[in-house]
């Protein structure tokens, strides 16, 4: 990557929470939340954080294209209230925003409500007390609660994604302030996210997921092909972006429904192409003017498109994406994606 | 954008609701003057017939802000 020669501007004020918080809400520099103010002193403690230079550029994020250097992720970093070992995170997190196929132009400045949600694999999740358990994508944990924030921070302070100006989410949701987590590999009978995607087992990464929102998949059954029945019954839902563009829909599944399927012979794979197929969703389900969507969407990938036409959630199975999170209970969670938008895994790097 | 970048006449086209958004946008990637027609939003609630009725409606704006030149 590039350097970049623009240090972040030096702004005296006085030392006083309330009066930094206040001008940081008239500038728009928060999320809505008090800051942690991003003193000279408590930036260069975050950026002892990372061995990279603090002018080097990660990445140009859109909507707003400037520069996102290792200096203004540390500022953001400050502000949420992440420890410097969190930074190394946020640059790959960054990175991986950039990533065309995740197509962050979009995912900014969308109406949809879509949210960035951060997975942490590997053994740094575990050194950084990422949650992967208990209420992992809800509050609790230090780690999940401020990396996510820092990286909503970093979209809308470097990226320009500012709430009905360039963000234009029609109503948004609560995970556009934190939602981050990390993968229970201990407790998956699977390999985990990053070995899938390419990575080395020992190797900790993070991916960044256009996700709509969650959908909670409550179900007691112990029967492994009934659960599938369960999770494709909810992922089936005609005002999708999945069904209408061909999208990356995720499963957050618990760790104990991963193990009633894995006994029941379903590994991760059988699971995506059995879900593919059932959830493919019939045309007339969706209203005429979301199906003709469909029809301009889609016509080159199905053929033409009429009310039996049964659609695929996704291109092919593979593109159905199954993470294991989660404490004890019956509980997985179903997160739709943006639909055109497809997940980026980097490497965390020192 | 991409055609103003390389000197040719340009017009974004946007919805009232998006104009913030486009303006932001032509600021962000160094075209601050790029014109943008506007049409009403919203067109998401209307049948293909009315949107056309809107195009056709927008092409006199988008000419002008294109060559400087009214189409009639």
């Amino acid at each position: 990557m590039t350097s970049s020669h623009r240090a972040a501007e030096l702004i005296e004020a006085p030392d006083d929470f309330d009066t930094i918080n206040k001008l940081y809400r008239e500038r728009k520099w928060s999320d809505g939340l008090p800051i942690v103010p991003p003193t000279q002193e408590r930036v260069a403690r975050m950026l002892a954080g990372t061995q990279r230079a603090r002018n080097e550029v990660v990445a140009q994020l859109a909507p707003g294209f400037a520069e996102a250097t290792v200096e203004n992720i540390a500022i953001n970093a400050v502000m949420a209230g992440c420890e410097p070992a969190y930074l190394p995170v946020l640059i790959a997190a960054v990175e991986a925003c950039a990533d065309q196929a995740f197509n962050l132009q979009a995912i900014q400045a969308t109406t949809n409500p879509v949210a960035i949600w951060v997975i942490l694999n590997g053994p740094l999740a575990k050194t950084l007390e990422v949650n992967a358990t208990f209420n992992c994508i809800g509050e609790g944990s230090w780690a999940n609660a401020t990396i996510g924030r820092a990286l909503r921070l970093i979209l809308r302070n470097v990226g320009g994604a500012l709430p009905g100006e360039m963000d234009r989410a029609t109503q948004g949701q609560p995970g556009k302030f934190t939602f981050c987590c990390a993968e229970n590999e201990a407790d998956s009978p699977w390999e985990p996210l990053h070995v899938e995607r390419g990575y080395a087992k020992s190797a900790s990464t993070v991916t960044v997921v256009g996700a709509e929102g969650t959908m909670n998949m409550n179900s007691h059954s112990k029967d492994a092909a009934e659960l599938v029945h369960v999770f494709a019954e909810t992922m089936i839902h005609p005002p999708s972006n999945e069904y209408t563009h061909g999208g990356e829909p995720w499963l957050m599944i618990g760790p104990e429904h991963a193990e009633i399927l894995q006994r029941g012979g379903i590994d991760k794979s059988e699971l995506k192409r059995r879900l593919w197929e059932a959830s493919k969703m019939r045309a007339g389900l969706m209203s005429v003017k979301d199906r003709q969507r469909v029809i301009d969407s889609r016509s080159e990938e199905l053929g033409p498109i009429t009310l039996d036409t049964m659609l695929p959630i996704s291109t092919r199975p593979e593109e159905i994406c199954i993470m294991v999170a989660g404490g004890p209970g019956t509980h997985s969670v179903y997160i739709p994606c943006f639909g055109n938008s497809f997940a980026a895994t980097r490497e965390i790097r020192p | 954008m991409q055609i103003a970048k390389r000197g040719r006449a340009a017009v974004a086209i946007c919805s009232s609701a998006f104009l913030t958004l486009g303006r932001a946008q032509a600021r962000a990637l160094g075209h601050a003057e790029l014109p943008i027609a506007v049409i009403a939003h919203p067109f998401g609630v209307r049948t293909r017939d009315e949107v056309r009725v809107l195009a056709d409606g927008c092409v006199d704006e988008g000419v002008k802000l294109a060559t400087g030149h009214n189409t009639k």
